[in-house]
């Protein structure tokens, strides 16, 4: 008698199957969404584009054994290592193979002076501080980034260079240190068992005052 | 400011703004807002729905576009066909050069990163840089990239400005001389006006001109000159000469209207050598005491120990007087002129005796360690008198000296020279090599109307600028970063401008200008700099000697021994000038005082926004520029800051905005010149008030008699006077913390009791209790401590180390409607207070730059719901932008307000102008996106993250920095032998190697940086100077900024105690 009874309105009838569809499309779009998150095509592991000259990073570096400071000079004490300048092909290309097809693109540049315009694989978002010859100099080799260069004949990427991946080197960095000397010898160390590879790092870091401890501060990489 | 009428309803202490001093509900309103009214808007409340649904429509089709694509755009690199030897990408080099303003140069070493230039700073090596900078210079690299330069030759044909080009210029340009240089003619009808200039090359192209071509006529301006010092050093040394002055030396120094300290061509050496004698570090605490005499604050007068409002026109009295009782024998010879000599005193020019007789004790005790300066606007019998005093006061080759200038010429004669040649017909061709006088000629020279008569004009520019429009030839200039020149800093050492980039829009050199007009066999800048090298000393190898002055910059002069002695006859006429000259103690209406800005000078900065953004260092007037008046006369005219008036003087008005100003004399007006410029960049357009037009031939200093009255409408200035208060309790509150915040003592009380700035008795600060609510930071075992001092003792105030931090830190600007709701982006600020209870003659004023405390308690840390913003390993406060969500907890929560929201993305969408300002408007987000403009994006630090909208910002000790000193350090470290290793284990920075840019760019080195964990480096013993104190501390904060306490130096039984406070009223903590 004139107590209020509290119904439910009409539309909310609705709600119980809105629910129940919402119950099975979220958690698959979660897991689309992580899966998305997770896959190389996001990572960019794979990453191959093709550049705009034809040379084979195996040819040079793998069978001819050209040391990667020859041409990436400036990686021992600069933040980049530089892509070579057009001349530096023509310390050698004037000699041999100077006929080759693959070289008109360079010969252009070389006469012209004008850039070969090389197309970034490795590529970290502009929030990021990469140093390479903070690295380089302590002993991480190219290949814990850049993975087999000598064994790639058009370069791609090999690590996901994600967030992650660069802590769970910086978290735990001995498996990853070898002596400065061996830095771009790329194929050391891959024969060796994890315990023989991490003895070796500790080993360089020990020598070195155990002055290597890698920072996870924030401010290490963004400024 | 309706309430300014009333009477303060207590006494305060300090205050910023007159708004606060009244305490008005406005004021309070805005304290306590985090942000001021509408910050937090996005543009207005009906565009919050219209922004919803963009954001969603963008939201959802960035998930369709997400497939097949890579994360983010592909990039190219592009490296060198053939690498210039020396150069590495990535890696910044330093290249030394000069930048010329106002015919003096100030030496600077130049960051060029990938070929760009991205930083300016002072050459540490340079003998009047040494290493510091003034903001004009800093903001100078801005100017580069100003996407509004000239890019074309303009010239006329068919009555109509046509785009030409240089090979048409060359050709005519050709024809055109050969035929004023044909064998009758010897260059009859030739006109060249030009800037003042130092540089020994365009001196000898002049006298290779006019070899060619006798009958040619040169000709010099600038609106901000020195013909009074000049006249007036002629007069009594019978030749012009540049006055040096030693303040390291001086003791007692009285300035008469002479602004030495911020806007003089020496104002960094100045405040260098200032700074030094306000230290007070000996056992005697030995200070310099400053006395200024002007109609309005400049920044001398802000440093002042005591200043008093005198008109421009009286302050030649206050000389007189001066002269009077320290050399009575000089007396005036006219009736007139001895019966106000005999007759005035102090009190008639508003100077109390009492005050008056210690200063002429000061003066009279400290013979040859004193110092009197006059100021540049100041007519030449006061210079003349000047020099005389110091010369009874045996300040002559002691604080004083001397070079002399042989070329000088008197800029005002020049230009009416010139014009009256225009006007008579005489000029048939005019070349003007820089400069602007259409805008900023004296205007009864009519300027504009002449130059339209004459048939050839030629004017190069960096901006296709006023006079441009009005010439039948406008030349792109190249800027002092493209351009091969040569100019002498102030104490005459010769500096090489050498460029750092090749011209961007094909500009040329006055130099390369003259080389072409006078048929040089050189055409090449160059080349002619180089040959002007060779002639100017006898070098044993030119070539080496060369090479060597490119590295190092400059050339050291040998110091001029020069002497001269003051000629009593030309004295006594200067003397009666002084006096009869004088209007009287009251005159009709107002006086107009002619000033040059701090941030676009005479007006050729007007289109660099960092400039315009910088507030000035006393008004905090952004954007534009006002009439600045004193309370009273604002109060007896019925107006208020923001209200238009029109200013008339001898037929000729101008309407501009008041702002109101404490310390204004109340019968004199500062007008800023420079503002109101028209047509040349988005930036400058409609920014502030032209006050050219009332400035004339017998008045570039000060105007009498002028009448203002209001017109009723009103204009809407941007001042940051009252953002960021530290203090969100106004009235009472402010008036105890503020002398706490900003601690002083004058010389005795600290001679009394050196520990002042940290007993709570004197400064009112609260008890501290290092009680913390949560677990605390541990630093220990860091191996660096960074840390800053700055000492309030030395800084002056002169905001060159916010424009440091812009340049450094790539931090846009917001424009003007932006500064108005709080929003500007600079992470380092200087806070301004008044000081005393009268806003028509405040005590004193307070600077206080104000960067990131980096509190090692950070407040602004625990509220983070994101851990944006952390700590270190070193113990710096960090942000991490790529974290950030926007939230505004931290800047909520930060006690210093020293953090800054993007609003909007200021680089990427940048403001539009709209009814006279820089705005954000409505269509902000619907607007088609551009990309950053590629100009201002080669201005960029790459070091640092270029931060987009919705993403909180700070000072961050400038991190790049250190990261680079850390990174070069350990290098070198795993590059030494095993024994050197063992020798030194430890990675270490040196003292002194590593600093941020506002500590590189201070003159005053106010601003100390290193590690406080190296008990050898000078932060960490300024830590432990007695006067140290941080700031807030009774928060508990532990802040890694701290200050030195400010010391003034009054005399001591006349004017009372700075603090307000004594050890009755204070009620604990």
């Amino acid at each position: 008698m004139g107590a209020y009874h509290f119904v439910f309105p009409r539309w909310s009838n609705a709600l119980l199957p809105t629910i129940a569809v919402a119950g099975a499309v979220v958690p698959l779009y979660v897991v689309a969404m992580v899966a998305y998150g997770f896959s190389p095509l996001t990572t960019d592991v794979g990453y191959q584009p093709i550049q705009p000259v034809d040379y084979s990073h195996k040819l040079h570096a793998g069978e001819l054994g050209i040391d990667c400071r020859y041409c990436h000079n400036t990686v021992e004490y600069a933040n980049k290592a530089a892509i070579p300048p057009t001349q530096t092909c023509f310390n050698c290309h004037t000699q041999i193979h100077k006929d080759s097809p693959k070289l008109l693109p360079l010969w252009e540049s070389y006469e012209t002076g004008l850039p070969v315009e090389w197309i970034r694989v490795h590529d970290l978002p502009d929030f990021a501080y990469f140093s390479h010859a903070a690295h380089v100099s302590r002993g991480v080799s190219c290949v814990e980034c850049h993975g087999r260069i000598d064994k790639m004949e058009v370069v791609y990427q090999h690590e996901t260079l994600s967030m992650g991946w660069c802590l769970s080197c910086h978290r735990d960095p001995h498996p990853h240190l070898r002596d400065p000397a061996l830095v771009t010898d790329l194929a050391w160390g891959f024969d060796f068992s994890d315990e023989v590879r991490r003895a070796h790092g500790e080993a360089f870091n020990h020598k070195n005052f155990d002055s290597i401890v890698p920072s996870t501060d924030c401010s290490t990489c963004h400024r | 400011m309706p309430s300014v009428d009333q009477q303060p309803p207590h006494g305060k202490a300090y205050w910023r703004s007159l708004d606060e001093l009244a305490d008005t509900p406005a004021f309070r309103e805005f304290l306590h807002r985090e942000f001021p009214a509408g910050a937090a808007d996005l543009i207005d409340s009906g565009q919050r729905r219209q922004f919803l649904k963009i954001m969603g429509a963008s939201l959802a089709l960035a998930g369709l576009g997400l497939g097949g694509c890579r994360r983010w755009p592909k990039e190219k690199i592009t490296p060198f066909a053939h690498r210039p030897p020396g150069r590495v990408p990535g890696l910044p080099l330093h290249y030394a050069t000069s930048m010329e303003l106002g015919g003096v140069a100030s030496g600077l070493l130049v960051t060029s990163y990938d070929g760009r230039p991205i930083k300016v700073e002072g050459n540490p090596e340079h003998p009047t840089s040494r290493g510091a900078t003034d903001a004009l210079a800093q903001a100078s690299v801005l100017g580069l990239y100003d996407p509004d330069r000239s890019r074309n030759l303009m010239t006329v044909a068919g009555g109509q400005r046509t785009t030409s080009s240089w090979r048409a210029f060359d050709e005519w340009a050709g024809k055109e001389f050969q035929r004023l240089a044909d064998a009758n003619a010897k260059g009859a009808g030739l006109a060249v006006l030009s800037e003042a200039t130092s540089s020994p090359s365009v001196n000898d192209l002049k006298r290779r001109l006019l070899a060619r071509l006798p009958r040619a006529t040169w000709h010099e301006y600038e609106p901000i000159n020195n013909d009074h010092e000049l006249a007036g050093s002629t007069g009594v040394f019978g030749s012009p000469h540049r006055t040096h002055y030693a303040f390291e030396r001086a003791k007692i120094i009285v300035s008469l209207d002479s602004d030495f300290l911020h806007i003089h061509p020496a104002a960094v050496k100045h405040t260098r050598d200032f700074a030094a004698t306000r230290r007070a570090d000996d056992p005697q605490r030995t200070m310099s005491r400053l006395y200024v005499f002007e109609p309005g604050y400049s920044l001398t007068g802000a440093n002042a120990d005591h200043r008093f409002p005198v008109r421009g026109a009286d302050v030649g009295i206050v000389l007189g007087l001066i002269a009077k009782r320290l050399m009575g024998e000089l007396r005036p010879s006219s009736s007139i002129a001895q019966q106000r000599f005999e007759q005035t005193t102090p009190a008639d020019v508003g100077v109390e005796q009492a005050a008056f007789d210690r200063m002429i004790e000061d003066l009279d005790s400290h013979r040859g360690e004193s110092l009197v300066v006059a100021g540049r606007r100041q007519p030449a019998e006061v210079h003349a008198l000047t020099h005389a005093i110091n010369e009874h006061l045996g300040n002559f080759g002691s604080t004083v000296s001397f070079s002399t200038l042989p070329d000088a010429q008197a800029h005002v004669a020049s230009i009416t020279d010139l014009v009256n040649n225009m006007a008579a017909g005489a000029v048939e061709t005019l070349v003007m090599l820089g400069g602007n006088p259409v805008y900023d000629a004296p205007a009864d020279l009519e300027f504009a109307h002449h130059l339209g008569r004459v048939p050839t004009s030629i004017h190069l520019s960096l901006y296709d600028d006023e006079t441009s429009k009005r010439s039948t030839w406008h030349l792109p200039r190249a800027h002092y970063l493209e351009s091969w020149s040569d100019a002498r800093a102030f104490d005459g050492t010769l500096g090489v401008v050498q460029p750092i980039i090749a011209p961007l829009f094909g500009g040329r050199t006055p130099i390369e200008l003259l080389a072409t007009i006078s048929a040089d066999r050189l055409s090449e800048g160059q080349a002619i700099v180089r040959r002007t090298f060779a002639s100017l000393g006898r070098f044993p190898d030119v070539d080496r000697s060369w090479k060597r002055t490119l590295h190092e910059g400059f050339l050291a002069a040998s110091p001029s021994a020069r002497q001269p002695k003051i000629r009593r006859k030309g004295l006594g006429d200067f003397v009666g000038d002084i006096w009869q000259r004088w209007p009287g103690p009251e005159s009709e209406g107002f006086e107009l005082a002619f000033a040059p800005d701090a941030s676009v000078y005479d007006g050729r900065f007007a289109n660099n926004g960092w400039l315009q953004e910088l507030p000035d260092p006393l008004t905090k007037l952004t954007w534009d520029n006002a009439v600045l008046m004193s309370p009273r006369a604002a109060r007896e005219l019925g107006v208020t800051t923001g209200d238009m008036v029109t200013l008339t003087h001898q037929g000729r008005s101008v309407k501009a905005a008041v702002c109101v100003m404490p310390g204004q004399h109340a019968r004199s007006v500062t007008l800023a010149l420079g503002y109101g410029r028209r047509d040349i960049g988005v930036i400058a357009q409609d920014a502030g008030f032209d006050f050219y037009p009332l400035r004339t031939t017998d008045a570039m200093g000060f105007a009498l008699g002028a009448v203002i009255e209001p017109t009723g409408a009103t204009y809407e200035l941007a001042q940051t006077q009252d953002h960021h208060a530290l203090d969100t309790i106004s009235g009472r509150g402010a008036q105890e913390r503020l002398p706490s915040i900003f601690r002083e003592a004058t010389r005795q009380e600290y001679l009394d009791k050196p520990g002042f700035a940290n007993d709570h008795h004197h400064t009112g600060a609260h008890v501290v209790h290092r009680l913390s609510l949560w677990d605390e930071n541990t630093v220990q075992g860091a191996q660096y401590r960074w840390g800053m001092s700055i000492d309030l003792n030395a800084c002056t105030g002169c905001s060159a180390c916010m424009v440091a931090c812009q340049a450094e830190n790539n931090i846009p600007i917001v424009g003007k409607d932006q500064v108005k709701r709080g929003r500007e982006l600079h992470w380092i600020r200087v806070d301004r207070y008044f000081k005393g209870n009268d806003p028509e003659r405040p005590e004193a004023i307070a600077l206080q730059p104000v960067p990131c405390m980096m509190c090692e308690n950070a407040p602004c840390e625990q509220v983070c719901p994101v851990a944006a913003t952390t700590h270190d390993a070193d113990g710096l406060n960090v942000m991490i932008y790529n974290r950030c969500i926007g939230t505004r907890y931290c800047s909520n929560n930060c006690p210093y307000k020293v953090r800054r929201f993007n609003y909007f993305d200021y680089h990427k969408r940048e403001p539009v102008r709209e009814g006279g300002a820089l705005h954000v408007t409505a269509d902000y987000y619907t607007r088609p996106q551009t990309d950053t403009h590629p100009l201002k994006q080669m201005q960029f630090n790459p070091e640092v993250t270029v931060r987009s909208r919705g993403v909180m910002e700070k000072c961050t000790y400038c991190i790049q920095r250190i990261s680079a000193a850390k990174i070069t350090a350990k290098n070198a470290w795993m590059k030494l032998s095993d024994d050197q290793k063992r020798e030194d284990p430890r990675v270490t920075i040196p003292d002194g190697s590593l600093t941020t840019a506002c500590a590189q760019a201070c003159p005053a080195g106010a601003i100390v940086f290193g590690d406080l964990g190296d008990p050898s480096s000078s932060v960490a013993a300024l830590r432990g100077h007695e006067r140290s104190y941080e700031m807030l501390e009774e928060l508990n904060t532990k802040p890694r900024t701290t200050y030195l306490a400010k010391l003034r130096n009054p005399i001591p039984d006349l004017i009372a105690s700075p603090n307000p406070r004594t050890p009755d009223d204070h009620t604990g903590a």
